[in-house]
């Protein structure tokens, strides 16, 4: 089951939440939302990302693609212009470049839409209202453990701390 | 090909052949002065010194049909390209009319259909059925009358002369293999008279120009 | 609940959402003349569809004209967003905050309508999908080695990229907007928001995102003009083939882009009412950003015309004697009175430098981008290596319709976006955040 608990400072937030996980909730328990991104010290609530990873490897792969598909069309039906090479690499690198640019953004947006969980089949969790200033952190807590998490949210002075 | 300056007239007999071999859209008097008009063989006049000692030389001017053909390069569609023979060929059906070609060639030779072609009454009749009517919107050029050398190779005949050379009273312009060093054109193309207009941009164009060197 | 009136953030979310409610009078009075003017830019292209691209002024020698000034001028525009998100977004500059979604419309648009030239100018316009290499029945793929060919892929990469970083930051905001809409907006913002639910861990990928895109599309925008450039610089045309172009492009493209900016933003801060948010400071540092890539604009014309009329070559000097005393004298010192002196006096003397100023500065800069263009194209053109092909060129209604009706369609696409989507970023523009009104 979650709770939620709502507070008007990032620096209450992560107060609580370095309570929280120092009494067994881990990371994936833990979720906040807000209006606008807040940004925790490190060691808070870190998510790790392969993002730069996938963009880098998608978009080496745009290119060795690119280079092998224009160098097969060009030798497809070869004809010669202008006394250049069939397969020029210099006159068809701007091409290479684009497209590995390509490869870069849609990969990152693709990943985006991943690794956020947009795409994901929902869990059905509970996501509440949050209004613009307000950060709300949401705690999935196991049996019995909705009193002490709810207390310890009070201490580290939520505003507010209801059952979802 | 090999023209030679000093036997050129100005007469523009070869223009004329031209029109009529190749089906040249014939332009009015309102789209010519727009500077649209077709002539894919054209004399350019150049006039020296003051009168009363003026001279006037003629220089036709055709597609040079270059070996590195700087509108081939250019074109996205591969409408131009140099074909075996080493002709700088134009596909119409091919060109989706970006008229880059036009803008990088350095002679000025290319001309766009700019119009569904059209011909007053009765030129319409005398149409050369060896040769295809360009729709509006393809580029078009020279072609060294491709629609002749063609015949001659199913013909087997070895005497190929385009309708410009064919048709010029001075007998300025010879056309012939370069490939084949016994040929007059290669002959001409070697001797001592011969230029090539703006040589030094590399082109490699295969019109040579003959004239005396002052 | 929190008392609304101690509750900054909310006063923020309402002043940016209320642009968004309803349609006013003065909003239909712009709106409706201008599609009419877009419809008729639409009839005019139809009109050349139809009888031949001859109806346009273009002719030989000069093949291109209009199109393809509009072409690089509305690339140029596009590169708007590239600058405030991009370089401004990596160089951590604050005060760029509310000006982001601004300028990403502005880009987003102006590529698409940019995009739309390279079609319209085609002699036969309905085939220009053989551009793109796919598998045909004449087994012939397009030729890589054009530079027309480059524009494709530079263009549509740069049209993608933008789109996308325009709808990354989109989505939170249009989230919140779903949670207090009704009818169809309601069923848009749903759609458009992807279930975006605010967790930190949504937030955290985005913003991994938009700083990864940030970098590419800057990479993607600076190679984007360029090629344009190239559209030109590779041929052998005299003053065409150029080293500088690629440089010079990139720079007047960023200096027209702001341009657009200040322009569009002084516009949406008056009839927006967004006075508070769109502030003097911003509009201060734009100002001298244009200030700046209007001296580096002048810094390029000067080396590439000094260049050329030092070397005296003959056929540059035949263009450069049109460009500079020639037919096309005209426009060529108008454009160096529009890009140069008037943003220098009104935006280099710092009394001087005000909003109404910079958007002075930033319409005849405008102005002076879209000649500069006419200038690299048009003259070159006109006097190609063998004098006896000389010409000249002047516009059709045709080609005037198309051009005024890209002018028309771009504020038509602004304010259509304006009056669905928040033109300021809220959750980019945290409301403790706001600079001091100075």
């Amino acid at each position: 089951m979650y709770l939620k608990a709502e507070f008007r400072e990032k620096e209450t937030a992560a107060r609580a939440i370095l309570e929280l996980k120092a009494n067994g909730f881990g990371p994936d328990a833990l979720d906040v939302f807000s209006n606008e991104p807040v940004e925790f010290a490190d060691g808070v609530l870190d998510r790790s990302s392969r993002m730069s990873l996938v963009v880098v490897a998608s978009a080496l792969t745009c290119c060795v693609l690119t280079i092998l598909f224009v160098r097969y069309t060009q030798y497809n039906y070869p004809l010669v212009t202008g006394g250049m090479p069939l397969f020029s690499f210099w006159s068809t690198g701007v091409v290479f470049y684009e497209l590995t640019m390509l490869g870069a953004i849609l990969s990152s947006f693709a990943w985006f839409l991943w690794e956020s969980g947009l795409v994901r089949r929902r869990t059905p969790a509970p996501v509440p209202d949050v209004e613009p200033g307000v950060i709300c952190l949401r705690v999935r807590c196991g049996e019995g453990q909705e009193d002490s998490a709810g207390r310890q949210l009070q201490q580290a002075g939520a505003t507010g701390v209801q059952k979802l | 090909m090999a023209i030679d300056l000093d036997r050129c007239t100005g007469c523009q007999a070869c223009v004329a052949a031209c029109h009529a071999e190749n089906n040249l859209p014939v332009s009015n008097p309102e789209q010519a002065a727009k500077g649209r008009a077709v002539h894919w063989i054209r004399v350019d006049r150049y006039y020296e010194g003051e009168f009363p000692d003026v001279r006037v030389k003629y220089r036709p001017v055709l597609c040079q049909q270059c070996d590195e053909a700087p509108c081939e390069p250019v074109c996205p569609v591969y409408a131009t390209y140099k074909n075996p023979e080493g002709l700088n060929v134009q596909v119409y059906n091919r060109c989706v009319g970006t008229r880059y070609c036009a803008n990088n060639c350095p002679y000025s030779v290319r001309f766009f259909n700019w119009f569904d072609p059209e011909w007053p009454e009765p030129l319409q009749l005398q149409h050369n059925p060896d040769v295809s009517i360009r729709e509006g919107g393809v580029m078009e050029k020279c072609t060294f009358c491709i629609q002749r050398i063609k015949r001659a190779e199913e013909d087997g005949t070895r005497d190929i002369q385009p309708a410009c050379v064919q048709s010029c009273p001075a007998e300025a312009m010879v056309f012939g293999d370069l490939n084949d060093s016994e040929s007059n054109v290669s002959r001409l193309a070697g001797s001592g008279r011969s230029t090539q207009l703006l040589e030094e941009l590399g082109t490699k164009p295969k019109v040579f120009y003959l004239e005396r060197a002052k | 609940m929190d008392d609304p009136v101690d509750n900054p953030a909310l006063d923020t979310r309402r002043d940016l959402w209320q642009p968004l409610q309803g349609v006013s009078w003065r909003y239909l009075a712009v709106l409706l003349p201008l599609s009419l003017i877009t419809l008729w830019g639409l009839t005019a292209w139809g009109y050349q569809l139809n009888r031949g691209i001859g109806v346009a002024g273009i002719r030989r020698p000069v093949f291109w004209g209009f199109y393809l000034v509009n072409f690089v001028f509305w690339i140029g525009i596009s590169h708007a967003g590239t600058l405030i998100s991009a370089i401004l977004r990596l160089t951590e500059a604050e005060w760029r905050k509310p000006v982001t979604r601004a300028a990403e419309a502005i880009t987003v648009f102006a590529l698409m309508i940019g995009g739309m030239f390279p079609i319209v100018h085609l002699g036969r316009a309905w085939i220009f999908y053989w551009l793109f290499p796919y598998p045909n029945s004449r087994l012939l793929w397009p030729n890589f080695r054009s530079p027309l060919l480059w524009d494709l892929t530079a263009i549509s990469t740069y049209l993608i990229g933008s789109s996308i970083f325009l709808f990354l930051p989109l989505i939170p905001d249009v989230a919140q907007l779903a949670r207090h809409a009704t009818g169809w907006r309601r069923w848009l913002y749903r759609r458009l928001g992807l279930g975006w639910t605010g967790s930190d861990r949504e937030w955290h990928a985005l913003e991994r995102a938009m700083k990864l895109m940030a970098g590419i599309i800057l990479a993607v925008a600076v190679s984007v003009h360029t090629v344009v450039a190239w559209d030109f610089a590779m041929a052998i045309a005299p003053m065409w083939h150029s080293t500088i172009f690629g440089p010079y492009f990139v720079a007047g493209a960023i200096f027209s882009g702001i341009a657009a900016l200040i322009v569009a933003m002084a516009v949406i801060r008056k009839t927006m009412r967004l006075e508070k948010y769109l502030t003097p400071h911003h509009f201060n540092n734009l100002a001298k950003l244009l200030l700046l890539m209007s001296l580096l604009w002048t810094y390029f014309t000067v080396s590439e015309n000094l260049t050329v009329w030092y070397g005296n070559e003959p056929r540059e000097m035949m263009v450069f004697g049109a460009r500079a005393r020639g037919t096309f004298a005209p426009y060529f010192w108008t454009m160096v009175v529009c890009n140069f002196f008037v943003p220098f006096v009104l935006l280099g003397i710092r009394k001087l430098r005000s909003i109404k100023t910079a958007l002075i500065a930033s319409i005849t800069v405008l102005i002076g981008m879209w000649l500069e263009r006419y200038i690299i194209i048009v003259p070159t053109l006109s006097r190609p290596r063998l004098a006896a092909a000389w010409g000249s060129y002047s516009p059709t209604w045709v080609e005037i319709s198309i051009t005024v009706a890209t002018f028309a369609t771009m504020v038509v696409l602004y304010l259509s976006f304006a009056k669905l989507f928040p033109i300021i970023s809220i959750w980019e523009f945290k409301s403790h955040d706001r600079v001091p009104e100075s």
